[in-house]
């Protein structure tokens, strides 16, 4: 309703039809280029408002040559949405010409306005081409995401530049989203660019030992390092890897067989054996030392006892011997 | 895992899960025994002995009412009993330790105040179902482990902990955490929430586990997606306050929950990442799977590089496990190459699996799951000879082959005009117990049946047919006969028609008769030329007289080609003579009926 109406008037005032058939397409784009407005404001606009004109203002003096058809009907429309993107006020025809009195006013920069206005023009139409096609269901959207809360710079930017990606990133290539916002997330996202959350510090080596409190594993932690191993211990895929299981259960020997595994013996075989060291206390000739001989025999062939309890073995003898000197002697 | 003998090893997927199941419950069996009746199990004979097979002394040494009873049965994990000594012990008087509360705190919040084995699941034990023990540990039962896991039980309403905590006289963070802990992970998590701020209010400190189980609570609290994000934010920033430093449970557990929170988590993902690599904390495979599912779950969403920098950082390292999510990874990470039909891909991410240890995050199941998709790309993907190699190698020794499996090897055979194959496809089939599968013989059928081939391929095809006749008729115990269907029956007459079989094809289109279906052109001209190779006039007669009793448009051309091309005694001329296609030819009709009896 609003365009026909702007038509109308538009109609009426403006001399060439060609001037007519823009200011359709420029009035078309009113509501798209108001909603866009309100979009940009409720985001860290400013600083969007300058990148997109400093970028628009750098492709435009790329595009500087190439736009220099200088046309008074587009110049004029140019002139509106240039207003349009300044004040967000509705168009009217007396703003077109007041704008062009401005522009005209400043004869040095009269070809740079009308370039800049010329590829804005342009710019504006492929968006509004695009989102006349996404229609009502962008506003609804936009509109029911606006109603939630005021979002933060951030989140916003995601929510405009995802909505506004799917229209526009096929050739639209200037309103890309890693203009509306910071961090890329278009086809460039990488996991070795980008920024972090900034909320942890790293802690040094000091913080890291003395923060590190030494107390028994509680219940949590056993079970948890239980689920841990359980990630990977899979069943063993063939007899070898249950074999190598078994073993290392206890419940097959390992290989080459040890005779002595399982048992505690804290001395050498020689010490087993050869026990005349500990005979050395007693006498060297007689009975006494042949009955000794006799028992270090018995003991070096006894695979039961150990050193320890052959010696002692030795020793009782040795003791029962000096009790009993006194009657030996006498006999 | 199943008797090392290639004789002995299970052919397909059904068995070999019955396999394990039996194995699983037969030892879940001998340990049931040895812990009901230890008097018998006491003399070791064994030297050296071996404890593992020995029972375990789990009754209680410490008797009356002292907190070392009260410590022993919390350390034996007696739940009831620990909670009924803990009630004596306080309605006595005795003062019970800040420590020993604490740790039977533990005991609570953990089991969620169920026991810790469930001992009536073990009495009534069947051949069906392993038994599910939470805490006994050993080698994993695979399909039970998940089980026991997954289920915990439900934080009811003022329970032992909660009323425990109430009558302490003394709480500290401990107390709290372990509390929040429990709540989170028995799917309290409002209360939890609110036992978090009562341990703000106290002025403790919570630990990083607490945190953990606070940020994987988050989808629980909020709905929203960026409030979850935001509240996700909160705890960290509690933590980086309370000056608890992250650990990699948790960035993985911001990562599961930003799983659950749509686009958002898509942007926040990246700056979590980055946020590990700034503290030098390496991402563990649970981390990647996060990572995968976030930025791949929706099939169709534009392509990014994320899978590919995933596989970089994957190949070039065998890890070890760190969180339980890690077993997720390479079904996920398989999962996403077949949603973007790239092999390449795929045979990095193979690679990746076989390096090190990293083959064993996949378990049975997922292993099983993960090589099936593998092997749909691969059909989709490469050439034949390619597939028919990972075929060979790969099943049924590594995994077993799905019907979607066999289809897609089938589509694949047919595409690359290899169609020579196809019997010892069917031989697989038939061990894998594929053979009664409407679709697959269907499709099987078709392939064979549509052109001409060789005529010792043409045998081997029939031979095929016979096999599958076979499997339709015969009727056993358990299984009800497999239904005949117009198409499976037509393309046996042909494959046998093609092979010269004349009186097994005259069969099938007997068959055809008798469940009302019509055979079609491409069966009856077969028929035909097959009675005329092997020079059978009478079939051919036979079939005429089938086409014009069953009004076939077609039976005018059938009748003509018999006169033509087959040499026909007087008799038979007659006969073929008085076979009339209108349907006002009754006398003949009842003729022809009678001739075919």
């Amino acid at each position: 309703m609003l365009s026909t109406e702007n038509d109308k008037s538009a109609a009426s005032k403006d001399s060439t039809t060609e001037v007519a058939s823009k200011s359709q397409e420029g009035t078309a784009e009113a509501p798209k280029q108001k909603l866009l407005d309100i979009i940009g404001s409720m985001t860290v606009e400013v600083s969007y408002r300058k990148k997109l004109k400093q970028l628009k203002t750098r492709e435009i003096k790329k595009e500087a040559t190439n736009t220099l058809e200088g046309l008074d009907s587009e110049h004029a429309m140019l002139q509106r949405t240039t207003e349009d993107v300044q004040g967000g006020k509705p168009l009217s025809p007396e703003l077109v010409e007041a704008v062009s009195a401005v522009a005209s006013s400043l004869p040095l920069n009269k070809k740079q306005t009308e370039s800049e206005l010329l590829a804005q023009l342009r710019r504006h139409e492929e968006t509004t081409d695009k989102q006349k096609k996404g229609g009502i269901i962008n506003i609804r959207n936009v509109i029911s995401e606006m109603a939630v809360k005021r979002q933060s710079p951030v989140q916003s930017g995601v929510r405009i530049s995802s909505r506004i990606s799917l229209k526009v990133d096929e050739d639209d290539q200037r309103i890309k989203p890693e203009r509306l916002s910071p961090r890329s997330f278009d086809s460039r996202r990488s996991l070795k660019v980008g920024r972090r959350l900034n909320i942890f510090t790293k802690a040094s080596k000091e913080t890291e030992n003395a923060l590190k409190t030494v107390s028994s594993p509680t219940i949590w932690d056993l079970e948890f390092a239980k689920e841990i191993a359980a990630v990977t211990a899979q069943p063993p895929r063939n007899g070898f890897e249950e074999m190598i299981q078994w073993t290392k259960e206890g419940i097959l020997w390992e290989f080459p067989i040890d005779n002595e595994a399982g048992m505690e013996d804290d001395a050498e075989f020689h010490e087993h054996i050869f026990l005349e060291k500990h005979l050395k206390d007693f006498p060297k000739q007689g009975p006494i030392r042949h009955f000794m001989e006799l028992v270090i025999c018995g003991l070096s062939k006894n695979p039961y006892l150990s050193v320890k309890q052959k010696i002692e073995h030795i020793e009782w003898f040795q003791n029962y011997f000096e009790e009993k000197k006194e009657l030996l002697q006498e006999i | 895992m199943f008797q090392d003998d290639p004789f002995l090893m299970p052919r397909n997927a059904a068995s070999a899960r019955l396999f394990s199941l039996s194995k699983e419950s037969g030892r879940n069996a001998a340990k049931y025994i040895i812990k009901q009746f230890p008097q018998y199990f006491d003399k070791t004979f064994a030297e050296p002995n071996v404890p593992c097979l020995m029972p375990e002394i789990l009754t209680p040494q410490i008797e009356g009412l002292s907190e070392e009873a009260l410590k022993e049965r919390i350390h034996l994990r007696r739940v009831k009993d620990s909670v009924d000594l803990f009630d004596r012990l306080v309605q006595a008087g005795t003062p019970v330790s800040l420590e020993t509360t604490n740790s039977l705190l533990d005991l609570l919040c953990f089991y969620g105040d169920g026991e810790s084995t469930p001992e009536k699941e073990e009495e009534k034990e069947d051949l069906e179902e392993p038994g599910v023990n939470a805490s006994e540990q050993k080698a994993p039962k695979k399909q039970s482990q998940r089980g026991s896991q997954s289920f915990d039980s439900r934080w009811r309403e003022n329970n032992n902990a909660e009323r425990i905590f109430k009558i302490m006289p003394e709480r500290n963070a401990h107390s709290y955490c372990t509390m929040i802990r429990g709540m989170v992970k028995h799917g309290a998590s409002a209360k939890a929430y609110d036992m978090y701020i009562d341990l703000l209010n106290e002025r403790h400190k919570a630990d990083v586990h607490t945190f953990n189980a606070l940020i994987t609570a988050v989808p629980y609290l909020k709905e929203r997606f960026l409030e979850r994000w935001e509240l996700a934010k909160v705890f960290l920033n509690h933590m980086a306050q309370q000056e608890v430093q992250p650990n990699l449970l948790t960035f993985n557990a911001l990562l599961k929950t930003l799983r659950r929170c749509g686009g958002v988590g898509k942007s926040m993902s990246l700056l979590v990442i980055k946020e590990m690599e700034a503290l030098d904390i390496e991402p563990s495979l649970a981390t990647y799977d996060h990572l995968l599912f976030i930025f791949y779950k929706d099939v169709g969403s534009y392509p990014s590089g994320i899978i590919s920098e995933v596989l970089d950082d994957v190949e070039k390292r065998s890890f070890t496990p760190q969180d339980p999510d890690d077993a997720n990874f390479f079904a996920t990470a398989m999962q996403a190459c077949c949603d973007l039909k790239d092999i390449k891909l795929a045979c990095r991410l193979n690679k990746a699996m076989e390096k090190g240890d990293n083959w064993k995050f996949l378990d049975v199941d997922r292993l099983n799951a993960y090589w099936s998709k593998f092997f749909s790309l691969l059909c989709m993907m490469e050439q034949i000879d390619v597939v028919l190699k990972w075929y060979k190698e790969m099943s049924p020794s590594v995994f077993y082959p799905t019907p979607k499996n066999i289809l897609d090897l089938l589509q694949a055979l047919d595409a690359a005009n290899h169609l020579e194959v196809i019997p010892s496809v069917w031989e697989d089939m038939k061990q894998l117990g594929f053979n009664r599968r409407h679709d697959l013989l269907e499709e099987l059928l078709s392939l064979m049946s549509r052109e001409q081939h060789p005529h010792e391929i043409q045998l081997a095809f029939a031979k095929c047919a016979e096999d599958i006749k076979a499997a339709h008729e015969q009727t056993g115990r358990e299984q009800a006969p497999l239904e005949w269907t117009g198409h499976a029956l037509g393309s046996v007459a042909v494959l046998f028609s093609r092979a010269g079989r004349t009186q097994d094809a005259w069969n099938m289109i007997e068959r055809l008769q008798q469940i009302n279906r019509i055979p079609t052109d491409q069966v009856m001209n077969e028929f035909l030329d097959c009675a005329k190779q092997t020079n059978c006039p009478d079939e051919a007669i036979k079939l005429v007289k089938l086409a014009a009793s069953l009004d076939l448009p077609s039976s005018q051309r059938l009748k003509s080609r018999t006169e033509k091309e087959f040499e026909l005694s007087e008799k038979q001329k007659k006969t073929l003579e008085s076979i009339k296609s209108d349907s006002d030819s009754s006398d003949s009709d009842s003729d022809s009926d009678s001739d075919r009896d």
